[in-house]
This record gives C-alpha cells, sequence and structure tokens, in this order.
C-alpha cells in the first residue's frame, strides 16, 4: 500500500502537494486506535486543507467531515492534504505536541520534508522513494493527465475521465474547480489534491486542440 | 460489476469513469432486437467498484455481483474499499514502511523493494507478477509473507502461483521484498530486465531506514544502481509509540 506514493509532475507543482496521514500497527498498537485516529482527524481539522478521508468512508467529496469522523475504528487510516509546507510544519508541530502514538506519515517533496522535520524537531525515522515507471511506460496518457490521475495512488481515477472533463473545461461547459471536485470522488481515501487538479485541468484545457 | 441492459438508456455517463476502460456502448442487435446498450467487458474489468460507487447511472442499472474464487481476487486487489483478509487492511499492500517506527520491519542494512505491477492506470494479470517472483527468488531475494500476492504462492521453491489465479486481471499488485544493502544493485538489474519483458508497466518503490544523522543510505543504493529518486517522498516521522529499538 503506497498510495500516496509515485506522484507525478512538474517539480514546482509537486512542492504544493503534501499528504499527512496516520496508521496504527496491526500487531503494536492498533488496539484503541480508533479513538486516537479521531484526535488526529481533530487536529487536523483546525489546518486549511484541499482534501480529507478514510477509505471506508470516503473523502469530503463523498462525505462531511463529522461522519467520515465517527466512522474511524481501529486500523483506520486517516488522511489530510495540505497544498503548502508551513501548514505542514504547524499541523506536524501540534501532532508531536499531541502525542498520540500513532505512526504519522507525511508524502510529498522530500526536501522540504526533510526541512519541516528538523524545524519541528521530529526524525526523518523511514523513507520510501519512488524510482519511477518501467516496462511499458509507452502505454501511458500524457505528462499533465498522469500528474493528474496518480494523485489517487490506488489508480481509481481514470485518465479518460480527465480527458474528458478537460474538453468540458476547455469548450466552457463545466468550470475547472467542478470538474476537479468531480475527478476526487473516485479517490476514497481522500488524497486527491483538488487544488492542484483545478491547475493542471486548466494547463490540459489551454493546450488542447479542440 | 454487471450493467442491467434493459435498464440502461444508453447515455454513455459510465463510460469514461472506468479506470480500466472496460465500459463500452454496444449498437443494437438486429438478431435480438436488444436495443444500444453500456456494457462491461468481464475480462477487462477488475471489479474496482468505480462505476458502481459513483451513482453516475440516472437508471440505477450498474450492479455489484457475488464474486467467487478466483474473480474474487479482482476485487480484492482493485478496491481500496474491500479489505483484504489476509492483511487485515484496506487495498493491495500492507503496512510497509508507514509503520516501521513501531514494528522494525526495515531494518538499517536492509532495502525494501515494492514492484507495483499496473501501476499507473495500466492494470495487470497476475501472472505478469508471477513472472518477476520466479525471477527473484533465485537471487535470494525474501518477499513480505503478509502482502496478499505472496499469499497466491503456490510453490514458494519456485514461486509459482496457484494456476487458476494467473490470468486475472487487477488494478495492480505489489511485488514486496527486503534485501540486503549491498544486494539492491544486483536485484535492481534483475528488475530491469523483467520489466523489459512485461507487458505492463512497474511502478518501483524503494524503502530505507534513516540513519540518526539523516542519511538514507536506501538513497545512495538507489544512485549507485542508476536509480534517480524521485524528489517526492514518503517520510514516516517516528511519532508511533511503543517505538521499536533499532
Amino acid at each position: 500500500m503506497s498510495h500516496t506514493l509515485h506522484r507525478c509532475g512538474a517539480p514546482e507543482d509537486l512542492k504544493k502537494d503534501f499528504v499527512v496521514f496516520s496508521m496504527s500497527a496491526k500487531t503494536v498498537n492498533a488496539r484503541g486506535s480508533g479513538e486516537k485516529m479521531k484526535r488526529f482527524f481533530e487536529i487536523l481539522h483546525r489546518f486549511p486543507a484541499t482534501n480529507f478521508g478514510d477509505v471506508k468512508t470516503g473523502s469530503r467529496y463523498n462525505a462531511d467531515w463529522q461522519t467520515i469522523h465517527d466512522r474511524f475504528r481501529d486500523q483506520s487510516v486517516a488522511h489530510y492534504v495540505f497544498t503548502d509546507r508551513d501548514t505542514v510544519a504547524q499541523a506536524l508541530r501540534e501532532l508531536r505536541e499531541a502525542d498520540l502514538g500513532l505512526s504519522v506519515i507525511v508524502s510529498g517533496d522530500f526536501t522540504e520534508i526533510e526541512a519541516i522535520c528538523r524545524e519541528v524537531g521530529l526524525p526523518v525515522h523511514t523513507v520510501q522513494f519512488s524510482g519511477g515507471v518501467l516496462g511499458r511506460t509507452d502505454r501511458l496518457p500524457p505528462g499533465p493527465v498522469l500528474a493528474i490521475t496518480t494523485m489517487c495512488g490506488h489508480g481509481l481515477v481514470s485518465a479518460r475521465l480527465v480527458e474528458k472533463l478537460a474538453r468540458e473545461v476547455k469548450r466552457g461547459k463545466k468550470e475547472a474547480s467542478a470538474a476537479a471536485a468531480e475527478l476526487a470522488r473516485p479517490c476514497m481515501c481522500g488524497v486527491f489534491n483538488v487544488e492542484r487538479a483545478e491547475r493542471l485541468l486548466r494547463e490540459i484545457a489551454a493546450r488542447r486542440e479542440t | 460489476m454487471r450493467i442491467d441492459p434493459d435498464r440502461c438508456i444508453r447515455c454513455g455517463e459510465c463510460v469514461a469513469l472506468c479506470p480500466m476502460n472496460a465500459i463500452r456502448l454496444v449498437p443494437r442487435d438486429p438478431a435480438s432486437g436488444r436495443a444500444a446498450h453500456a456494457a462491461i467487458d468481464r475480462d477487462e474489468c477488475v471489479e474496482c467498484g468505480v462505476c458502481f460507487r459513483s451513482r453516475v447511472c440516472p437508471e440505477e442499472a450498474i450492479g455489484e455481483e457475488e464474486l467467487a474464487w478466483p474473480r474474487i481476487l479482482r476485487k480484492a486487489f482493485s478496491d481500496p474499499v474491500f479489505t483484504h483478509p489476509g492483511t487485515d487492511i484496506p487495498g493491495r499492500g500492507t503496512e510497509e514502511m508507514k509503520t516501521n517506527d513501531v514494528t522494525g520491519r526495515f531494518r538499517p542494512g536492509f532495502i525494501g523493494i515494492g514492484l507495483e505491477f499496473g501501476r499507473p492506470g495500466i492494470g495487470t494479470r497476475l501472472r505478469e507478477a508471477e513472472a518477476a517472483i520466479r525471477r527473484l527468488l533465485p537471487l535470494g531475494v525474501v518477499l513480505e509473507p503478509n502482502n496478499p500476492l505472496t499469499q497466491l504462492i503456490a510453490d514458494p521453491a519456485t514461486g509459482a502461483l496457484k494456476p487458476e489465479v494467473r490470468d486475472e486481471k487487477v488494478l495492480s499488485a505489489i511485488v514486496e521484498a527486503i534485501v540486503p544493502e549491498e544486494a539492491f544493485g544486483r536485484i535492481l538489474e534483475e528488475v530491469r530486465a523483467i520489466a523489459a519483458e512485461a507487458d505492463t508497466v512497474i511502478s518501483v518503490g524503494v524503502i530505507g531506514k534513516a540513519g540518526a544523522d539523516g542519511r538514507v543510505p536506501a538513497a545512495e543504493a538507489m544512485r549507485r544502481a542508476g536509480l534517480t529518486p524521485s524528489g517526492n517522498g514518503k517520510v514516516n516521522v517516528g511519532l508511533g509509540r511503543p517505538l521499536y529499538p533499532f
């Protein structure tokens, strides 16, 4: 489950794309973790976020915050998506103070995360890097489309849907913000960065010939 | 998944939603007189549930089916809402590095490798991952026992999967392993050879414990092997308790 890794795109764009999430370990600290997960979700709720969710209930585009919160159980995984590094730093500072005892993971620009950890006084404990895509890369959609679809690491956002909605934005049939929200719905974990999708949709629509 | 042809009004709203491009509009069949409708190609469908959950169909013609073995594997690997009975967590993977601060799964001197077949967005037959497992095991690679793919291996000596599961299509399946740091370069060579013969894409993930000085030996091993670590990564920030005593 590396659902927040392998996000593609321009480095500058990826600097506005952070996922902060939490998980308990089945064999170590899962028992009683549901209440702690609710607390995690409450803490992050104080910060401006572009998306949040839990795969069992859905993202903010599938359910309201309270419903997602109330359904956390032991072994739930809560996610928040932020678009700037200072918010991530503040959120981590509060999580450190809260000392919930759950594992916390941050996905995003690695240099920024390293710097945030130093500022906040947290270790870079374990790291996962993407080594890119091998094999039949000729079968992949164009870069900006891939940048959108890879924001759902479970692969639930279809490239064809991105292209269809980009056409509708281009023709003025749909606002880019509404199209981005539509793309967020299949991604149940809530790790889909909707603000970034909106920017990318505008970019695709601007380049599209027809 | 299935679409009831008698309820479908051929509006086409569901077609673009499918991540596997498995929904098509079928023209009217003059022989049977059946009207034009949307249909799901069952061989290409991975049972991810996107079309059903979207509630996009105005006639509620899209429905889920009771899935028997081995088709149920499509759902287990492709629908993150479905919790795999082998891992007890949603999705096709494991906790991997996300809980390493408390489990100690990835220790200094070792590197975690995740080869995700079918990602991004192409999908894979399980036999593609099987071919990789068969080639990696002779190199001394130890597979993650909790990974749902590992649990489908019929012969641990060769890595052969249960024969009936090989042709099942899934959104993605991850070959997860932990290898000694010094073996990483040789294993990556083999991964490149596997990728050259694959009919799908493979997203490569590399995991490593950081040192107290912040150094990440796994990133250095990647560079030595000619694999550039991505600028964006995933970091466990060590807030889990009780901390594993590394």
